[in-house]
């Protein structure tokens, strides 16, 4: 009886370190470890800081680009925005 | 080791596994999680207290989870921990907030906020569960223990 609840926990406590690990940044070369640029529409400006700079609301478009060579690619979804995030993101409710 | 024993055990064990998982995949990345937490529509100023107090107590539910006597307590502070979660993605997808931050933050980042919300749900669920269960089985013991007096 013993045997079994030693077993199950020593598994669920070996998948969760393991799965923490294999799935870390470091290994998985995850981009939101990359230095973070924004399109401005003209090109490619530095992003900042995440939360004090700038802030990604929901939606499906691209937030951030980090840069492999010379290409930037798509990281972060979301809507790009400083300080201007409730009026992108949020829809005037109305009357019926 | 009875059906009953073996569901607490099992449930135990998801529970840690998803809170241990969190934890530590916080603290190998805590710059990440410093940024993320930023991200989200609270007050800046509650970040250092946040990224500090969330993977703690997300680490003493799952050790409370493995020891018999402190098993209870830990599907208690599991239930009220997941409530917060489920609270805090309910009024997010509710426009309670200023802005719907991206879903980037959370356990499992490819999930969106519904995701999340059901994803949370389902933890509620088995904490409440894993508490009536313990209970019953605590119950249960003191029985045997009693008639075993007489």
């Amino acid at each position: 009886m013993k045997k079994i609840k030693l077993s199950i926990m020593t598994l669920a406590i070996a998948l969760s370190i393991g799965g923490a690990f294999a799935t870390s940044p470091r290994v998985t070369q995850d981009c939101q470890g990359a230095t973070q640029y924004h399109y401005n529409g003209t090109g490619y400006v530095l992003a900042g800081r995440i939360g004090i700079d700038y802030l990604c609301a929901t939606s499906p478009n691209v937030c951030t680009y980090y840069k492999v060579g010379s290409t930037y690619v798509p990281c972060m979804n979301g809507i790009y925005c400083t300080s201007n995030c409730k009026t992108i993101t949020t829809t005037p409710k109305t009357k019926n | 080791m009875n059906k009953r024993q073996v569901v607490l055990e099992s449930i135990s064990a998801l529970l840690i596994m998803l809170f241990l998982y969190a934890s530590i995949s916080k603290f190998l990345d805590f710059q990440r999680f410093i940024g993320e937490m930023n991200n989200q529509p609270l007050p800046n100023s509650w970040t250092p207290f946040l990224v500090w107090t969330v993977p703690s107590l997300e680490i003493a539910i799952s050790v409370a989870l493995i020891f018999e006597r402190t098993r209870m307590a830990g599907f208690i502070a599991s239930l009220a921990l997941m409530t917060l979660f489920t609270v805090y993605a309910a009024a997010i997808l509710l426009h309670f907030f200023e802005y719907v931050p991206c879903s980037c933050g959370g356990v499992i980042r490819k999930l969106t906020w519904p995701q999340h919300l059901v994803f949370n749900l389902f933890f509620v669920a088995l904490s409440v569960m894993g508490i009536i269960l313990q209970r019953r089985s605590s119950f249960k013991s003191i029985i045997i223990t009693k008639n075993s007096f007489v």
